[in-house]
């Protein structure tokens, strides 16, 4: 592979001049954070690079409860932070390490993770489960829960718009997640992360996701409720096991089936809420 | 040749590999570290259609980008019919391949070439050629290219050897031996399995690459990643138009084959860019281009039928073969053959055989050789057949396999019957440690305790599988191999090896074979390999042959230096040679104890009396391929809710007769093994409608990673082969043969489904358990 036509790169000293910088390339300029996608997917018309890792987004903190994560930060500096390591019973680890390979974490960061958000990867089934909100500058300030702003059409966005911080609310229980790839670094041939909370012997709450089916992971309301106020164990399982398998939308591609998919999105939700509240109940 | 048994100094060590400490110190050892001044880049333009007639090609726009020098097609290259499989003479793959065609017969087939100054112009230019096409209906299954009134793939009039053109098959055999239809019907027990392996890719970690250029007598170098490069010095000139004795081939180190470099693919090209230039030429494959545009595994569906009596001694085996060599007929012939040859003698107590195929055309990617060359996927139907046979008797399958496998003292019509392209040769087995590989291989996994108990852990269910397997070493009556030792004055040796060394350590097993017989360390044996100007001639690398042909010319011309050494120093002695021993560095008489250095004996045959350079060649040819044996188990655990299977434990112990290297030996199983776990359960080309391969990279074709590797555990058991150098056989395909089959059984154990199409999927594991009901 070569270089195609990039012909300046730029270290942006602030998020101001990243933005002009590419406001001033348009359609010719690109981030440059980890550079996965652009690795995996060079693309022939960019012209100047601009590189936003020395901007001061590369940070994790504990923000009550919650975890607040600059862009920049790569997978491996989450996985390495104490903040990112204890939020809601230890599920970004968990999500984490099963993203591709050592070398790839130590490059991918969560802001591209974020704007990349491709229909198999493991982080934004994840960031939908998680509740977790974006931030962005561009013209003006921007936030949103990732769940909605993958409802618009947000790749135009961030043409024009660099991703600052990912915020993580905080959640009373624990969360888990779960994902098959055909090998272990993988790309998801079906994901699910799925938390919830246990109070009195019952569940308060549960949020549960599913990706690469093989569409962008979504939450799927019904199944939460049939969570809510309902005693954990097996048979609570098998019935949202049932459920999910019944009602889920899949779709096929080359790496499997919509029948493969949709019995399997039951076996993963069901696991996951099973490993959930046993972390949520110890 | 007889195998001696004193303590042995250099064979069967695991000493430092000659080429280790450069390798591991990143030095530029490979093709493209060469960097040379004014070098062009050379590009291929593929074709967009699986099937189609050229029109026209307009290069006029491509000529005219800065920095193109030049543009190739088949308006402007001779037209010589060939085959690209690097293969000895005669060659017995059908010439249907030219170097740019009127017709393209796959999508990434060859159309145009460019060389300019920069890979960016090459690029531009590429963009800029100009071709019409005139699509026609392709074929894209070998179901498809049978069928009455398929398109003609190869309806060139100048093609030569097709077996039958115009029904699309490449090749075709029929072996029978006794009447296997009559000993089925007759059999106490038949069974039978049908096992499918996709388009699957060698997934070398050097992409296939040439640096063409003129030295300074005017020839042209070759500097290729190659496994012949003899061939490839054989083929070039008869496809470009040179004389032979013009071109020299270097192979430097290889970053892996897999037998995918046994193909002459960017050579000739690199070769007519420079030609037409006069300019160095560089050429890499991307790894896209590797997948479709390089060579693959033949895709193939094998049919096995066994009969066999209540005691479980088979008296019947029939295997049928449809073998898919793609849109060129390389290695088509002799893969298929091997997928009989490799497979039926180990089970010899049948006396009723029948092999039978064909290899057909596809307008798809083309097969040629994959490390285990057919063997893996006959084992893989073989195998499995034997399990089915098992459970139905109510026999352990390891016995199953102890009553059936072949034994020393023992032969199989088979070898006579089918050879490489032609009859093969009569032989007897001479070494056969298969006994103790299915001992040591069922105590070490625990067969007897663990298999057909179903452990049970969350939903992951175990299971135990296993295989047996054979290859060969070289090919009878058509390999040979050459080596050349020479004493310097210092008394260290230099050694001149044709053969080519793919990353497999066979520079380190060759220097220690002749370090053995001239009783020095392996550092005192510098080696030199692969240049087809100043090494003998080796057919290459390939059939697991080097360390029994080309080790074998190696002690052969290192028992005669020993002889010439002997002569000089009864000279210089004053002694009879027959009293002379040579051993540690020096020359001692039994009789008196006088000792005569190795430096001694070299400064006085260079410079003192009687002056002469010791030094000989010699060459062995290959009369008999001795098999290696192996005994492979694995356990499995499969996810009973998803489909999904792990490799837990996987044991391998492999006969390979003396290891000339065990670390190395061992290398190779576990490479084989992993490479044959992809197989099993990940790896396989995809295909769109149009022909086109969908995963050609490794973001969505997956190998094993070190993640997915299990514990192999690689045994190597001894035997001593008398024809082998220091008794030794081969070990590099073995290993690949076993995975496909031990895993499908091991699934079987687990689950009572039988995995018959590769990769073993978690949707395919899922549905075929759905489907049995399970």
């Amino acid at each position: 592979m070569h270089g195609g036509r990039v012909r300046r790169f730029h270290f942006a000293r602030d998020v101001e001049e990243a933005l002009s910088l590419l406001a001033a390339y348009g359609s010719r300029g690109a981030v440059l954070a980890g550079g996965v996608d652009l690795l995996r997917s060079p693309r022939g018309d960019v012209e100047g690079l601009v590189d936003i890792t020395r901007i001061g987004l590369s940070s994790v903190r504990e923000t009550g409860g919650g975890v607040a994560i600059g862009a920049t930060t790569t997978l491996s500096g989450v996985l390495e932070s104490q903040a990112g390591h204890d939020y809601a019973g230890g599920i970004l680890p968990e999500v984490l390490r099963a993203v591709a390979s050592l070398p790839l974490r130590n490059m991918a960061t969560l802001g591209g993770a974020v704007v990349s958000a491709h229909p198999w990867a493991d982080i934004p089934t994840a960031l939908v489960a998680l509740g977790a909100e974006v931030r962005w500058q561009g013209e003006r300030e921007g936030r949103s829960l990732v769940e909605e702003l993958y409802r618009t059409p947000f790749r135009g966005l961030f043409r024009s718009a660099v991703v600052t911080e990912v915020r993580f609310p905080p959640w009373n229980g624990a969360f888990a997640y779960e994902k098959v790839g055909r090998t272990r670094y993988d790309i998801a041939l079906l994901n699910a992360c799925c938390g919830v909370g246990v109070e009195d012997g019952r569940i308060a709450w549960a949020r549960v996701a599913v990706g690469a089916r093989p569409t962008r992971g979504e939450r799927l309301p019904w199944a939460e409720e049939a969570l809510v106020g309902r005693v954990p164990g097996e048979p609570l399982w098998n019935e949202v096991r049932r459920l999910v398998e019944e009602r889920i939308e899949v779709g096929e591609d080359r790496r499997a089936s919509g029948e493969w998919r949709r019995t399997v999105a039951g076996v993963l939700v069901a696991r996951a809420v099973a490993r959930a509240a046993r972390k949520a109940s110890a | 040749m007889a195998v001696e048994t004193r303590q042995r100094v250099a064979v069967g060590r695991s000493v430092t590999k000659v080429d280790g400490p450069s390798l591991v110190a990143g030095k530029p050892v490979f093709t493209l570290d060469l960097d040379l001044p004014g070098a062009l880049v050379g590009k291929i333009l593929p074709s967009p259609h699986a099937h189609a007639a050229i029109v026209s090609v307009d290069t006029s726009e491509a000529e005219a980008v800065p920095g193109v020098r030049a543009v190739l097609h088949h308006g402007n290259v001779p037209r010589v019919p060939y085959t690209t499989a690097g293969q000895g003479w005669p060659e017995p793959s059908p010439y249907d391949t030219v170097l740019f065609d009127r017709k393209v017969r796959f999508v990434g087939d060859r159309v145009a070439a460019v060389a300019a100054e920069t890979e960016e112009a090459a690029e531009e230019a590429l963009a800029k050629i100009r071709v019409e096409y005139d699509v026609l209906p392709a074929v894209l299954s070998p179901e498809d290219a049978q069928a009455d009134g398929a398109p003609v793939i190869h309806d060139e009039p100048d093609a030569e050897g097709i077996y039958d053109a115009q029904h699309n098959i490449a090749a075709a055999v029929d072996i029978p031996v006794g009447n296997v239809a009559r000993a089925l019907a007759e059999a106490d027990v038949a069974v039978e399995a049908t096992c499918e392996i996709p388009y699957s890719q060698h997934a070398a970690i050097e992409p296939h690459c040439v640096l063409a250029y003129f030295d300074e007598a005017g020839r042209l170098v070759l500097r290729t990643s190659t496994q012949v490069p003899f061939h490839v010095r054989r083929i070039v000139a008869r496809v470009v138009g040179l004389d032979p004795a013009r071109i020299r081939v270097i192979k430097p180190r290889i970053g892996g084959g897999f037998g995918s470099k046994q193909e002459i693919v960017l050579e000739p090209v690199a070769a007519l860019l420079a030609l037409r230039t006069g300019r160095p030429v560089r050429m890499a494959y991307t790894r896209q281009e590797v997948f479709v545009a390089s060579r693959t595994r033949h895709p193939m569906r094998v049919n096995v039928k066994l009969g066999a009596r209540e005691d479980g001694v088979l008296q019947a085996i029939d295997m049928e073969v449809l073998s898919n060599t793609g849109a060129y007929g390389a290695h088509a012939l002799t893969v298929l053959s091997n997928v009989g040859s490799k497979t039926l003698p180990l089970y010899n107590k049948a006396p009723h055989l029948r092999f039978h195929g064909k290899a057909v055309y596809t307008n798809l990617p083309v097969a040629g050789a994959y490390r285990g060359y057919g063997a893996t996927q006959g084992y893989f139907a073989l195998e499995v057949a034997m399990d089915v046979l098992a459970e139905k008797l109510g026999i352990d399958p390891v016995e199953l396999r102890r009553r059936n496998h072949i034994r020393v003292g023992e032969t199989s019509p088979i070898f006579e019957k089918i050879g490489e392209g032609r009859e093969g040769t009569a032989q007897i087995i001479r070494s056969c440690a298969l006994g103790e590989c299915l001992r040591i291989g069922a105590d070490r996994i625990g067969w007897k305790e663990n298999r057909g108990r179903r452990r049970e852990d969350g939903p992951w269910v175990h299971g135990l599988g296993m295989a047996c397997a054979m290859q060969g070493s070289g090919i009878t009556g058509v390999d040979m191999a050459a080596a050349t030792l020479v004493m310097q004055d210092d008394g260290s040796f230099r050694l001149l090896v044709g053969a080519t060394d793919l990353g497999t350590g066979s520079d380190t097993i060759l220097a220690q074979i002749a370090a053995e017989e001239l009783g020095v360390p392996v550092d005192r044996v510098l080696v030199y390999s692969s240049d087809t100007d100043f090494t003998p001639f080796d057919t290459g690398a390939y059939a697991s042959s080097t360390t029994y042909v080309s080790g074998n010319a190696v002690l052969r011309a290192a028992q005669e230096v020993h002889r010439q050494i002997l002569a000089v120093a009864a000279e210089a002695l004053e002694e009879r040679a027959a009293d002379l021993e040579l051993t540690a560095g020096a020359v001692q008489s039994r009789k008196t104890g006088k000792r005569l250095s190795l430096s001694e004996i070299g400064h006085r045959a260079t410079y003192v009396t009687d002056q002469r350079q010791i030094a000989a060649t010699a060459s062995f040819a290959c009369p008999e391929s001795p098999p290696p044996f192996a005994a492979f188990f694995c356990e499995v655990a499969v996810d009973r809710e998803t489909g999904v299977v792990r490799v837990e434990r996987f044991v391998v112990a492999a006969d390979c007769g003396t290891a000339i290297h065990p670390q190395a030996a061992e290398g190779q199983l576990e490479g084989a093994i992993l490479q044959g776990i992809g197989h099993a359960l990940y790896e396989e080309m995809l295909f769109a409608n149009s022909g086109r391969c969908v995963n050609a990279g490794f973001f969505d074709y997956k190998l094993p990673s070190s993640l997915d590797a299990p514990q192999i555990e690689a045994i190597l058991v001894p035997s001593e082969e008398p024809t082998g150098p220091w008794g030794a056989k081969s070990i590099s395909e073995i290993g690949i043969n076993g995975p496909l089959p031990a895993i499908s059984n091991a699934i079987h154990d687990a689950m009572g489904v039988r995995l018959t199409q590769a990769p073993f999927t978690p949707e395919r594991v899922l549905l075929s358990r759905r489907a049995a009901g399970k």
